[in-house]
């Protein structure tokens, strides 16, 4: 049997329910007010079982929406009050109902205007729960008023038009920061939303200071120990890259914090522009290993990004060992198993296929010479190579001359002599060599 | 034969129907919760309109999904190791007869410790009555060794010779300071029981480079005096799936326990029994879905091929005189630590991911100098032999090396002080390891301690802190590698822990 996670199934149906008892209410509400004119008298007849449908459809809707709201995935503020609007609106729709059963309106018998006025009670809570709802999915400015005065904003083309300030450190703080520091929600009574509001600061002390780094809480707090309790961004949220700290040092520093000027126009420029490059995507200086921050590796940029995974899944069932050592780029490390050097001539092809994904290969004990490994000078960003207990002579150091990125290579117990490993010594970023029990020992 | 292995299985098993119905009370909740209806629903929905996309919406909810996409991200970034060797001095090693070198104490002999360095931190219970603490140096003597010019003492003349292959940490630190929880904490990251240890986490999250052998072989010395227990669970798998446990090879006839067939059977159709074993264990694996059985048929599996494997990594017959000599005299003798360690490089080149070696006997609380010295002389040639092997090979190259206990000893003599005899306490506040290998700088010191070994003084490394580091070689964020039981998410490094970066080439 195959057993699916149901919560989250009727979880995701809030969505389509929703939609139900909007309609279903605004229909109640509009009937009501209508059935005020002669011509649509007939209309108010209606209204009773229309509120019932509402309020059945409220329950539904709400009841699938707090189960999708265990997910947990939503700003709590604007969940709470939806949700407890949305409650709200049920209940008003099923009193409605109730006042409208006959039995009801003996025991307490209501005004019909007043009753009418409880219709746009339950417009205006409906409209509120929509808009709160819509908040959760689409984000707190996709209707707002601020839409109206927004302009738009043209993508710097190139470093030197770009601002500092408006092209680059507040785009980068308001999607790093601004989720909690922003008008409505004003976390630690800061808002990051406007220069304004950076130069004011929160609750202890200025977010900014113009030159002054050490006084500017807010590069205090991005660039403690994450560990720390008061680190920036906090929760776990994707904390700023050692780039991204940079340009706000920078402009902290030697851009004393204002807006409105171009970094052509700020002196001694030049050592930021890299970084900006970086961050605006422009130019060909990629973000490199420091930017992804988390190994601190530096990462060569030719590695291909990504890989036909048929062709690893064939050299695996051809019996070769293909391990992934980084997803992106994909660096792989191939091994085929000592004593299959006679399948060599079937995986050739596809071997040939992921040369540039080769980081580390193993051919050791595989009865192979030089001819035969006509296919390494395409493993251009091999950095280990291990050919030790092959029959390789001095020739292999022609198939390794363009291997630039190689780092070690293993020829133990290969006919290698000191000529070959003078040669193979040239290679600009090779650092060990092994050649025990070889002829040049 | 008179099997009936070709014919088709019927099961008729009655008590299986009753575990079918054995929904327990969670399951049966999060399943029902909305009803029968829409269990039934949801199987039709899932089986024939939705297919594979229903299954995809789930993703990141159920437990299975999580782990899926968990293991999917490993490795992290490229790791630096591949193998990892674990030299795992069990009973304390003190690091004032080995690497921590405090010329200072000489002149402080037999003087109560200050109580400024102690600060009122707690001793154990075999010193804490002591009326006096009295200072005692290394009767041992110290000279620098190395390009480096690393202070190494008389004890280790052959891990001398290979000083600047090694980086040797001054400053870890621990936080038990008894044996069990001390180790405990050591190999799994927490001081209870019932965690993986860390050989299991990297099989689980790495799996294996060769399926002929396990990925995490556990060696225990036979030449060392068994003053502190040795127990499996600091080799087990915690709750994670048995196949990730550590196996331990045996000296002697039997390598690994009830591997060899047995007497009198010749073993030709061991392999069709162990086919039909497995068919019939994946029948009542529908059933219950106990994860204990696919892990028993993984190691059945293994097993049948270690039946091979296993006898010709042992054979040491083909090794050259000159490697017996230079792992020492033990060498030859199975079971030592010296033969251990040709086994570990011997495991390393065929791509064992995780070796693990104990040897015990260094809890000296009287009889200090005698017990060092016999110690050092068990392991310090076989050791260094090790380090020059697996350089010699281009191992080192992808291999990690670790050496190191679970706590130091104390700066005061325990017991009875005498010019040449005396005894250290345990000591968790600093003490003195090694890695050497693939990703970690060769030939530096890191860390100091104060001039009584007492206290760190620059760049301390928490147990914790070197976990996050072994992880960080492999290829492995350590606070991304988590496993979800019993309703939460493990890691290794439990919230802490954090890369020594320093260390790193």
């Amino acid at each position: 049997m195959m057993l699916l996670d149901i919560t989250t199934f009727f979880g995701r149906l809030h969505p389509l329910l929703v939609h139900l008892p909007i309609g279903f209410l605004l229909m109640a509400v509009l009937f009501e007010i209508l059935s005020y004119f002669r011509k649509y008298q007939y209309l108010h007849a209606a209204v009773s079982f229309i509120l019932l449908m509402g309020f059945i459809a409220a329950i539904a809707a709400g009841t699938c929406g707090f189960i999708l709201s265990l997910t947990g995935d939503y700003d709590l503020v604007n969940l709470n009050n939806h949700k407890i609007a949305g409650i709200l609106v049920a209940i008003i729709s099923g009193l409605l109902y109730l006042f409208t059963t006959s039995r009801a309106k003996k025991l307490i018998p209501i005004n019909r205007k007043v009753f009418s006025s409880f219709f746009i009670l339950l417009f205006v809570l409906l409209s509120f729960t929509g808009h709160q709802g819509g908040n959760l999915t689409h984000g707190n400015n996709y209707l707002s008023l601020k839409t109206l005065q927004q302009r738009e904003q043209k993508k710097p083309t190139s470093v030197d038009e770009a601002l500092l300030f408006e092209d680059i450190v507040q785009p980068l703080l308001l999607m790093r920061c601004a989720q909690c520091h922003r008008e409505g929600k004003m976390k630690g009574e800061l808002s990051l939303e406007t220069l304004a509001g950076m130069l004011k600061g929160g609750k202890s002390r200025p977010a900014i200071v113009g030159g002054k780094l050490h006084e500017s809480e807010l590069y205090e707090r991005i660039t403690l120990d994450p560990t720390n309790e008061k680190f920036m961004p906090t929760d776990g949220k994707t904390p700023l890259t050692k780039g991204e700290i940079a340009i706000i040092k920078w402009w902290i520093e030697k851009g004393m914090a204002m807006d409105g000027k171009k970094i052509a126009d700020i002196k001694n420029a030049e050592e930021i522009k890299p970084r900006v490059a970086a961050y605006l995507g422009l130019g060909s200086i990629g973000d490199g290993g420091e930017m992804t921050a988390n190994s601190g590796i530096e990462i060569n940029q030719d590695i291909p990004q990504n890989i036909n995974s048929a062709l690893v899944d064939s050299l695996r069932k051809a019996g070769v060992q293909v391990r992934v050592m980084q997803h992106k780029p994909v660096m792989l490390d191939v091994t085929l198993p000592s004593g299959m050097g006679n399948q060599l001539p079937a995986i050739r092809v596809n071997l040939k296929a992921i040369a540039k994904n080769v980081i580390w290969l193993n051919l050791s004990n595989n009865g192979l010479t030089e001819k035969e490994l006509e296919f390494l000078p395409l493993m251009t960003n091999l950095e280990k190579l291990r050919l030790e207990k092959n029959p390789v002579t001095d020739g292999i150091s022609n198939q390794l001359a363009g291997l630039q990125h190689l780092e070690a290579v293993n020829l133990n117990e290969t006919k290698i002599t000191k000529a070959g490993l003078e040669k193979i010594k040239q290679l600009p970023n090779l650092k060990r060599i092994y050649s025990w029990q070889t002829l040049a020992e | 034969m008179s099997d009936h292995h070709h014919e088709p299985i019927r099961p008729y098993i009655p008590e299986f129907d009753a575990l079918k119905k054995g929904w327990d009370r969670r399951s049966f909740l999060t399943k029902t919760s909305l009803g029968l209806g829409a269990v039934a629903l949801g199987t039709l929905l899932g089986k024939s309109l939705f297919g594979n996309q229903l299954g995809q919406l789930a993703a990141g909810q159920s437990p299975e999904n999580l782990e899926a996409e968990i293991l999917r991200a490993l490795p992290h970034f490229a790791p630096k190791a591949k193998r990892v060797v674990y030299l795992f001095m069990s009973g304390g090693p003190s690091q004032f007869e080995t690497f921590d070198y405090k010329p200072k104490l000489v002149d402080m002999f037999g003087q109560p410790l200050p109580d400024s360095v102690r600060q009122g931190q707690r001793l154990t219970g075999m010193s804490g009555s002591q009326s006096i603490l009295p200072i005692v140096p290394s009767i041992f003597k110290f000279n620098k060794h190395g390009q480096s010019q690393t202070w190494v003492s008389e004890l280790l003349p052959y891990t001398a010779e290979v000083i600047d292959e090694l980086c040797v940490l001054k400053s870890i630190h621990s936080e038990a300071i008894n044996h069990d929880p001390a180790i405990t904490f050591f190999q799994t990251g927490n001081q209870l029981p019932g965690r993986p240890s860390i050989g299991s986490w990297i099989s689980y999250g790495l799996g294996t480079d060769n399926e002929n052998l396990p990925s995490f072989i556990v060696l225990v010395s036979k030449n060392a005096a068994k003053d502190q227990p040795l127990y499996a669970r600091l080799w087990g798998n915690g709750f994670l799936a048995s196949e990730h446990q550590g196996v331990q090879f045996r000296e002697g006839k039997d390598p690994v326990l009830f591997l060899d067939n047995p007497e009198g059977y010749d073993g030709a159709d061991r392999k069709e029994m162990l086919d039909y074993l497995s068919q019939l264990n994946k029948m009542q694996n529908e059933v219950n879905a106990d994860p204990e059985v696919e892990a028993r048929i993984a190691q059945y599996e293994m097993a049948y091929r270690m039946q091979t494997s296993v006898p010709e990594v042992m054979n040491i017959s083909d090794e050259p005189e000159e490697v017996f000599e230079m792992y020492g005299p033990d060498s030859k003798d199975p079971g030592t630590y010296a033969a251990n360690c040709i086994l570990a490089r011997k495991l390393l080149e065929k791509d064992v991911k995780f070796v693990q070696l104990y040897h015990q006997g260094w809890d000296h609380h009287g009889g200090l100098p005698g017990g060092m010295k016999q110690q050092c002389k068990a392991t310090d040639q076989p050791t260094a032999a090790l380090i020059k092997d697996l350089k010699r090979r281009g191992l080192l190259e992808d291999t990690l090396v670790i050496w190191g206990g679970e706590f130091g000893r104390t700066v005061y003599s325990q017991g009875k002080l005498l010019p040449d005899n005396y005894g250290r306490d345990h000591h968790p506040r600093c003490f003195t390891m090694w890695m050497a290998g693939a990703g970690v700088k060769p030939g530096i010191s890191y860390g100091e301690t104060d001039d009584f070994s007492y206290n760190v003084i620059k760049d301390p490394v928490h147990v914790h802190d070197f976990q996050a580091t072994l992880m960080h070689l492999m290829g492995i964020d350590h606070e991304r590698f988590t496993y979800k039981f019993e309703g939460r998410r493990f890691r290794l490094t439990d919230v802490h822990g954090k890369v020594v970066r320093d260390i790193l080439s």
